[in-house]
């Protein structure tokens, strides 16, 4: 999933570096300097790529790649695959 | 604490698609939404909403330490709105913030408090965003030094007083704005 993520972040970041090195630990804010008006944007692309819906609840927690692994691996697991 | 929040809305024209669909519903209340497609100039609007936001949440998030991204939670309103300025509250759960933004045709600039005493003895800085910012701040403000605390947070001491201000700094493309407050100080 990290790789599909990675393809995703590319076109809000210009840090190629933190981008390279991308790991669960890695921030979208403080690693990635990912503007948070694209944040939305990440949210948005991450629902339609895999077919799923973020609440604002878990919107509010997904600032780490961590954090968004383990809310589309939960809102897969909700609908079913 | 206090907040400041900047669009530069020529790079925000080329970095965001805010009529992408279900965009506007992940960053805004209803009222909000209607709000923006009923401006005379929807754009401005949405950025004057979302700067409120921004400035409002960076006082939050210095009071609580927690960070959230929960836009469509800072509820925006009592706006006054002309062509220059914006004043209005935004709301999160219990928390009140006092929010006052500029608005030109190159950007747009909220500053944001909890307490009407600290709101109204903000100063705002406008500078080039550029990476010496810190040093060159300090030298156009006599008496005044632009430094980050152990946390990474700006603070602007008052040489005279031996003072630490509660400070933000805010920059996007062209643009970075620094407020600092007259009388609140830096906890940390």
């Amino acid at each position: 999933m990290i790789v599909e993520l990675k393809g995703i972040l590319t076109p809000y970041t210009e840090q190629a570096e933190s981008l390279e090195n991308l790991s669960e630990e890695t921030d979208f804010i403080k690693d990635l300097q990912i503007n948070s008006a694209n944040l939305v944007d990440v949210v948005l692309d991450v629902e339609e790529k895999f077919g799923i819906e973020i609440d604002n609840d878990s919107m509010a927690k997904m600032l780490t790649v961590k954090a968004a692994i383990e809310i589309v691996e939960t809102k897969l697991a909700e609908s079913g695959r | 604490m206090v907040g400041n929040d900047l669009v530069d809305l020529q790079l925000a024209r080329s970095q965001s698609n805010w009529r992408r669909p279900g965009y506007l519903r992940k960053i805004c209340s209803e009222e909000e939404q209607h709000m923006i497609i009923m401006a005379p100039e929807p754009t401005a609007m949405l950025w004057l909403l979302w700067s409120m936001k921004e400035s409002a949440y960076k006082v939050l998030n210095r009071n609580t330490g927690k960070r959230e991204y929960n836009p469509s939670g800072l509820v925006c309103s009592e706006l006054k709105v002309n062509q220059s300025e914006a004043t209005g509250n935004v709301s999160y759960g219990d928390n009140v913030i006092f929010v006052k933004t500029e608005i030109s045709d190159q950007r747009i600039y909220s500053v944001a408090a909890q307490t009407v005493i600290v709101f109204e003895g903000l100063t705002s800085y406008h500078m080039h965003n550029t990476s010496g910012y810190m040093d060159k701040f300090s030298r156009a403000r006599p008496g005044y030094i632009l430094q980050k605390n152990i946390s990474g947070l700006p603070v602007v001491v008052e040489l005279h007083t031996g003072r630490n201000l509660a400070a933000s700094v805010s920059h996007h493309g062209r643009y970075l704005a620094v407020t600092y407050s007259g009388s609140l100080l830096s906890t940390d």
